[in-house]
């Protein structure tokens, strides 16, 4: 049963990979340090783990979709990010995709119920 | 800074390239920090440090997570060098394994079975394993060099694709292969005839001692080799193998057989026989020499039949067609 239950969490974590990507863009407008970003994206129902997240905005902002700066003037020097100009461009591509493909899932998820 | 935060971050560190290293360090360190205050009031306990780096996972799985894709040697190069290490994994061990077989028995001393047989066997994995490595190195090389490995490529067209098992088509690899082992022999023989025989220490002042091979079919062998050549050139141009072109080919490599017999085969048998008196009524060069002529009739020609075969099918259609 290990083995179901193995494949059910690596199914799931695929699932996930590119919605997380959606979420933090979506997220970015003010910018944000590491932990600011859980804790928002918690306060709205998405957790995500620290391992996850932290690599992933350094990943996005290698990839041009966000940029950050170091802010030296609080109690300790944190990293903030922000959404970048061409960000904003994929994030909305992205949204119209989501949009669409939840709006076909749906359909053919709920043609699956009325089939029971 | 909290000790055990440090031994985190440090452990991560170690596995950052150098030039991201500082920059991830200082983020992680305030992260972490930014996550103890928001959940424990006042400095946090040992325990709640370790519960936090817990959530945070395995230093050399969070380093990872930082690298963007890191390989070796990449999927897109990846097939490649597959081909060539397979491709030498049979070439080399039979090479190196006849070279160094050969150098045991030219030495002045005398040797056993055991003794040749051991100098060959590691002789062989030695030059594997150097073969390998140098391969796999120059592979790596070229997948860090940053050159773009997709640049020139044309799109994809299903039409291109060739036949299956159509004895016209050219696998350009094998081809280029045979040419560059064809070229690197041809040089051999020239100096073999150079200096006069059978050596190893291939330096024109020093030739050292050579085994004498009679210089007419040396010259054959070199003439042959040079047309083979040339005839996989064009072929290589032109793309496809046609039945005048394969049955030359055919006749050549026979032929290239028989002159080895006397080039190479029986003046080293002679040679092993001084060395293992024992082997001196087998029969080995004269067998080798029919072995290898009939493997290349054989195989060349069901390879000719089919290229005959397939353009009487094809000319049966056409007047089949211009028939009806």
């Amino acid at each position: 049963m290990t083995g179901l239950h193995e494949e059910i969490t690596r199914l799931r974590l695929e699932l996930r990979r590119g919605i997380v990507v959606l979420a933090v863009l979506s997220q970015m407008d003010t910018a944000r340090y590491g932990y600011s970003l859980i804790q928002q994206l918690a306060e709205q129902g998405l957790d995500i783990e620290e391992g996850t997240l932290y690599p992933l905005l350094r990943r996005l902002e290698k990839q041009g979709l966000l940029e950050s700066e170091w802010e030296v003037g609080e109690s300790r020097p944190r990293k903030y990010y922000r959404i970048s100009a061409t960000g904003r461009e994929v994030l909305s591509t992205l949204k119209a995709d989501w949009f669409e493909t939840v709006n076909v899932m749906q359909g053919m998820l709920d043609g699956d119920k009325k089939d029971e | 800074m909290n000790e055990l935060v440090e031994r985190y971050v440090h452990q991560v560190g170690r596995y950052l390239p150098q030039k991201e290293r500082a920059e991830i360090e200082a983020e992680l360190r305030s992260l972490i920090q930014d996550q103890l205050d928001d959940r424990y009031e006042g400095i946090p306990s040992q325990a709640d440090v370790a519960a936090v780096l817990t959530e945070l996972g395995e230093p050399r799985q969070m380093a990872a997570s930082y690298g963007s894709e890191q390989y070796l040697v990449g999927p897109a190069l990846y097939p490649y060098m597959m081909m060539i290490l397979r491709r030498g994994l049979l070439i080399v061990p039979t090479i190196v394994a006849f070279l160094n077989g050969f150098e045991v028995l030219i030495a002045e001393t005398q040797t056993t079975v055991w003794g040749l047989l051991l100098a060959t066997v590691f002789g062989a994995l030695q030059a594997t394993f150097i073969f390998s490595g140098i391969v796999v190195m120059i592979f790596a090389i070229v997948q860090h060099s940053g050159a773009d490995l997709e640049e020139n490529k044309e799109p994809f067209n299903p039409l291109d694709l060739p036949k299956v098992d159509d004895p016209i088509s050219v696998d350009r690899f094998e081809i280029a292969f045979g040419l560059v082992f064809g070229v690197f022999f041809t040089l051999v023989l020239l100096y073999f005839l150079r200096v006069g025989g059978l050596t190893l220490h291939l330096n024109l002042n020093d030739p050292g001692e050579v085994i004498p091979v009679p210089t007419s079919w040396l010259i054959l062998l070199i003439v042959i080799s040079v047309v083979s050549l040339i005839i996989n050139l064009i072929v290589l141009r032109r793309n496809y193998w046609g039945p005048v072109l394969w049955l030359t080919e055919t006749v050549l490599e026979v032929a290239g057989a028989v002159c080895l017999y006397f080039v190479l085969y029986q003046p080293i048998f002679e040679r092993i026989v001084v060395a293992v008196p024992a082997l001196a009524d087998a029969p080995i060069p004269q067998s080798i020499v029919v072995i290898s002529a009939v493997v290349t009739l054989v195989t060349h020609g069901i390879k000719l039949v089919q290229l005959t075969g397939g353009a009487d099918r094809n000319r049966s259609a056409f007047t089949m067609k211009a028939g009806g």
